[in-house]
């Protein structure tokens, strides 16, 4: 399959994501950029996968990205509508094969913080930045099979300790998750912008295994905060195709998802009306599949 | 005897006058898309206080009745503006204490959601595998972690949700409060039955006939209700399936506007306290541009016509 020459670090994020996304996999999908990776998955090498939504809709076929878990297209041409206790009562049963969530804190052992950032002095009730909270991540991240995590790798985020543990990984390191009482087999993989994290199956502890082009080592590890290991066989990702970034940009043609949400530039009503029209009636609607 | 269905309609100022009382809690069906919108403007509008909103997660109507001074205690698993920007309201409140500080309560959306389960069958709590080893367990008191009984591990107990009010938004109910809900489902099936009083606002007001038809799509049934009131696009900007999809502009003009406090009171007052009521602020939107959110849905989804 051909390579893309052009594509924005949001789109090769979205695209790495997406191929995580097995064929024939039950996959929950959460809020950001986890909404385009699995409507490409789906529209690309995984036409069999079953996406969950938070809200309820089961393995539904649209002509765009849900802007939420629980937008319209979530349940269009869905194969089924639930409630949300019960949808995420199946994740907990286990039948989610993979899930995918991020945050603004992540450590060594993959436990995220989405809740609060509590700076000089700051405290869980009066913190200095307050974020949304779980939603449906530490749900995810206790009880899928396995989970994913995409965050942005920027200084500040991958800390030797998180703010506040909204979301399981391996807790404080081997066993942890098992003496706790999770059932959900914890963090398969870190994706950033820059390079993709594993896990070592002893240790539990994240390690760097594949770089971005034109990324070194040393930009990773210098905005690391623990004392980074790094794989011995280090490779580097692969490019999106052509087609996963048609797939993107079609379905996700406002940009709502991957760029372009800044407050600042007001689209007028007409405007978003006409382009959103003809974005989805460029997409045909195979419902074989 | 004749059937003679109670007749509940009432309106959206009398439903909020009667049934939101200072202090009471409060829940909201819907998850970002169907929340009742028009119920949380009414309730800054009629300038409510001291409120605990009890929600799963919850975008505009969490964000504006903290604006507007209405919420004094969240138990949530999630407050935001999602795909348009930042959760401003909901952060200055938080951080500065503008315009007042929250008493916060916080679970996972599953956590949530089971509270809302164990409030609609009359348990005290359920029991999850959620929320072990987080902080949420931490900061929140009432989540129990304790070892199963049956020898099964630790598990986390959640309590049970019963919320003085709720306000459940459906696309079709009749008089008497029997409703259907297509799309997505939320937990309302649970809200309805936990909340002590129900109020079931609707896009469309439609012949009891209807729900005999297709008696399985009946997510509430009328015997938990206590009043219905007919509102169309009482969830605009948010989306609700079959009739509109999400007004993206106006949600990032009032995200925009939010970033200040000066910026989102000016917002509060030509949208809330400036309008009448409902219909003026729908008069105000624009009719032309309800109906093209209306258009962008019926282009992809519309509710199946049932045969008699």
């Amino acid at each position: 399959m051909a390579c893309a020459k052009e594509y924005s670090t949001s789109e090769l994020m979205g695209a790495t994501v997406a191929r995580q996304i097995r064929n024939h996999d039950t996959a929950f999908i959460g809020v950001g950029i986890p909404l385009i990776a699995g409507v490409v998955a789906v529209a690309t090498h995984a036409p069999n996968a079953i996406l969950l939504y938070e809200g309820g809709g089961i393995g539904s076929r649209t002509r765009r990205i849900p802007w939420t878990i629980s937008d319209n297209p979530t349940t269009d041409n869905a194969l089924a509508a639930v409630p949300i206790w019960r949808v995420l009562s199946d994740m907990q049963r286990g039948f989610v094969n993979v899930g995918i969530i991020g945050g603004a804190q992540v450590d060594r052992f993959g436990n995220l913080n989405s809740t609060v950032i509590l700076g000089e002095g700051g405290s869980y009730a009066r913190p200095k930045v307050r974020l949304p909270g779980s939603g449906g991540a530490n749900d995810m991240a206790s009880s899928a099979r396995r989970t994913i995590i995409m965050m942005r790798l920027e200084k500040g985020k991958f800390v030797e300790r998180v703010d506040y543990l909204t979301s399981p990984g391996f807790l404080s390191g081997p066993g942890q998750r098992e003496k706790a009482g999770l059932r959900g087999g914890g963090p398969d993989m870190v994706i950033t912008e820059k390079c993709i994290f594993r896990f070592d199956n002893q240790t539990k502890e994240m390690y760097l295994k594949t770089l971005y082009p034109g990324i070194s080592k040393d930009d990773i590890i210098q905005i690391v905060q623990w004392d980074l290991k790094v794989a011995p066989d280090l490779d580097e990702v692969e490019p999106p195709t052509e087609e996963q970034i048609r797939v993107m940009r079609a379905y996700d043609s406002l940009g709502l998802v991957l760029g372009k949400k800044s407050t600042g530039q007001l689209e007028t009503f007409d405007n978003f009306y006409t382009k959103i029209k003809s974005a989805y009636e460029s997409i045909p609607l195979n419902l074989d599949h | 005897m004749q059937q003679n269905l109670e007749n509940k309609v009432i309106t959206l100022e009398e439903a909020v006058s009667r049934y939101v009382t200072d202090g009471c809690s409060l829940s909201f069906g819907g998850i970002i898309a169907r929340e009742p919108m028009a119920v949380a403007y009414e309730i800054v509008r009629q300038r409510r206080k001291n409120l605990t909103y009890i929600t799963d997660s919850s975008v505009e109507p969490a964000e504006i009745m903290i604006a507007g001074g209405c919420i004094r205690k969240l138990e949530a698993a999630y407050v935001w503006i999602g795909v348009v920007g930042i959760g401003h309201n909901y952060r200055r409140a938080v951080e500065k204490g503008i315009p007042h500080y929250l008493e916060i309560e916080e679970y996972s959306n599953y956590g949530s959601s089971l509270r809302f389960l164990a409030g609609a069958i009359g348990a005290p709590y359920m029991p999850t595998q959620s929320l072990l080893g987080s902080d949420l367990v931490t900061h929140n008191p009432r989540i129990k972690v304790m070892e199963d009984p049956y020898g099964t591990g630790p598990v986390a107990l959640v309590p049970a949700a019963q919320p003085d009010v709720a306000f459940i938004h459906v696309q079709r109910a009749d008089i008497s409060g029997n409703a259907q809900i297509w799309g997505m489902l939320g937990n309302d099936e649970n809200i309805a039955r936990a909340a002590k009083e129900v109020i079931v606002t609707c896009e469309e007001i439609v012949p009891t006939l209807e729900f005999r038809k297709i008696p399985n799509m009946t997510t509430v049934p009328s015997y938990c209700v206590s009043g219905v009131v007919e509102i169309p696009f009482c969830s605009h900007p948010l989306p609700v399936s079959g009739y509109y999809w999400m007004d993206v502009p106006f949600r990032r003009e009032m995200a925009a506007a939010s970033k200040t406090r000066e910026g989102i009171e000016a917002w509060m007052d030509e949208w809330i306290f400036k309008i009448k009521d409902h219909r003026s602020r729908v008069e105000k939107i624009g009719a032309e541009r309800l109906k093209k959110l209306r258009q962008l849905e019926f282009d992809n989804y519309r509710i199946p016509r049932i045969e008699g």
